[in-house]
């Protein structure tokens, strides 16, 4: 599947030009059109007690938002490219959920949203409520580390976390469009813990070199696709070791399958996915599966 | 008969003011929100002129712009660009565009930058309808 269309939520201070600048690589994989949206959130906006509605302020912030997307948008039109621009004063999810109806983008990129782990419980995040609705892959920008350094290039040594269900397949079918952008993919599988428990190390032996089998498998089939591909077994928490061999291969990012059986799931018990999007220091890429299981 | 003047622009603010100094001068004002709006209310309404912005939804006055100076049909209605984008960047994005697509479009003739008084647009107007 080619990136054709690319639809770029920015709040300004989480997600800037740098960060847009990164993804340009996509060019190579059919990237053509950005759509910039900007949600003022209603609040910053709403009537207030004894001053009203806050007209001027709406119009300040529709403003400096159209002065960047103005600039922004030459940049990328000098390139060729063709460029597109919301700035809505709404709500973030049901304007995401409206512009993806009108624009059909194969991809969303938006930023890690900071809010609280209590707050998340109750209210649901931005991303995994973006996730649950969304039927479009969703990339959730991080600045690595602390130091806001952006990737300059974010598809050149992705991390593939695998569980082996369908939406992994769906995502491998998603990772080919990336052929002339990938360097070279890392593919993993975690192994729990709890599956090697044998006293015979025979058989944990065995349990790794199937799970390896499988992985070389996989690779050799993105190498057909023209993907260079390297595969690794890890052994534990699955969230903890997605993690360390990000930190390990050095990675650009990481891709992940989500089901929305896990984000249904995630309220209660936590999914893989959405912890990862939530908490890793690495951007994270998420392919949804299928909506109606 | 009063001449047809297209608006194609996504800010209701702009449509507004440009409907205005329309109707002032005695054209006929017509508008579309967007690229694809405004290639469709090209295509069924013929106007005498576009006015057309360049950054917006659902295709932009760039490739709206491309492609009335590529269809035969279309490539005699005048067009006033009426945006924010620069003229240097436009001309750039052309300059892109005739690289990797081919072919070589005319620059316009009239390109306005945002924003601008009424009386420099009714003069844009009247400069390509007389």
């Amino acid at each position: 599947m080619e990136i054709r269309k690319l639809l770029f939520v920015t709040k300004f201070e989480e997600l800037c030009y740098d960060a847009l600048n990164s993804l340009l690589s996509l060019r190579n994989a059919g990237l053509e059109h950005v759509i910039f949206l900007n949600v003022i959130e209603r609040d910053k906006v709403a009537m207030k007690r004894g001053s009203g509605y806050l007209k001027e302020e709406e119009v300040k912030l529709k403003e400096t938002a159209n002065i960047r997307f103005i600039d922004w948008a030459e940049n990328l039109f000098e390139m060729g490219m063709e460029v597109g621009a919301y700035i809505e004063v709404a709500s973030l999810i049901p304007e995401i959920l409206r512009v993806v109806k009108k624009e059909s983008p194969d991809l969303i990129v938006i930023g890690r949203s900071h809010k609280g782990t209590l707050e998340q419980l109750y209210a649901g995040s931005d991303v995994i409520e973006l996730i649950r609705r969304a039927e479009v892959p969703i990339l959730v920008f991080k600045h690595m580390m602390e130091d806001n350094i952006v990737p300059e290039k974010l598809f050149k040594r992705p991390l593939f976390a695998t569980n082996w269900s369908d939406t992994g397949k769906k995502t491998i079918e998603y990772i080919k469009g990336f052929k002339n952008v990938i360097g070279e993919i890392h593919i993993m599988h975690v192994v729990k813990e709890s599956a090697l428990k044998s006293k015979d190390a025979h058989e944990v032996q065995k349990v790794r070199k199937a799970e390896r089998k499988r992985l070389d498998d996989l690779c050799d089939e993105l190498e057909d696709a023209g993907i260079n591909a390297r595969p690794h077994v890890y052994v534990g928490e699955p969230q903890k070791e997605i993690e360390k061999a990000a930190k390990e291969y050095q990675t650009s990012m990481i891709i992940l399958g989500c089901s929305e059986k896990a984000a249904i799931l995630e309220r209660w018990v936590g999914s893989i996915s959405k912890n990862i999007a939530d908490k890793s220091v690495f951007p994270c890429l998420l392919i949804p599966g299928e909506k109606n299981i | 008969m009063s001449q047809k003047v297209l608006v194609v622009d996504d800010d209701q603010d702009v449509r507004s003011f440009v409907v205005t100094v329309l109707e002032e001068n005695q054209y006929m004002p017509l508008v579309a929100q967007d690229g694809i709006e405004g290639l469709e209310m090209i295509e069924k309404e013929k106007p005498d002129l576009v006015i057309l912005d360049v950054l917006m939804p659902r295709g932009s006055g760039i490739r709206l712009y491309r492609k009335m100076k590529t269809d035969k049909d279309l490539e005699k209605i005048p067009i006033i660009m009426f945006t924010g984008i620069a003229l240097r960047s436009f001309l750039k994005s052309q300059k892109a565009l005739d690289e990797f697509k081919g072919g070589k479009v005319p620059e316009p003739d009239i390109y306005l930058e945002k924003p601008v008084e009424p009386e420099e647009l009714v003069a844009a107007i009247k400069k390509k309808l007389g």
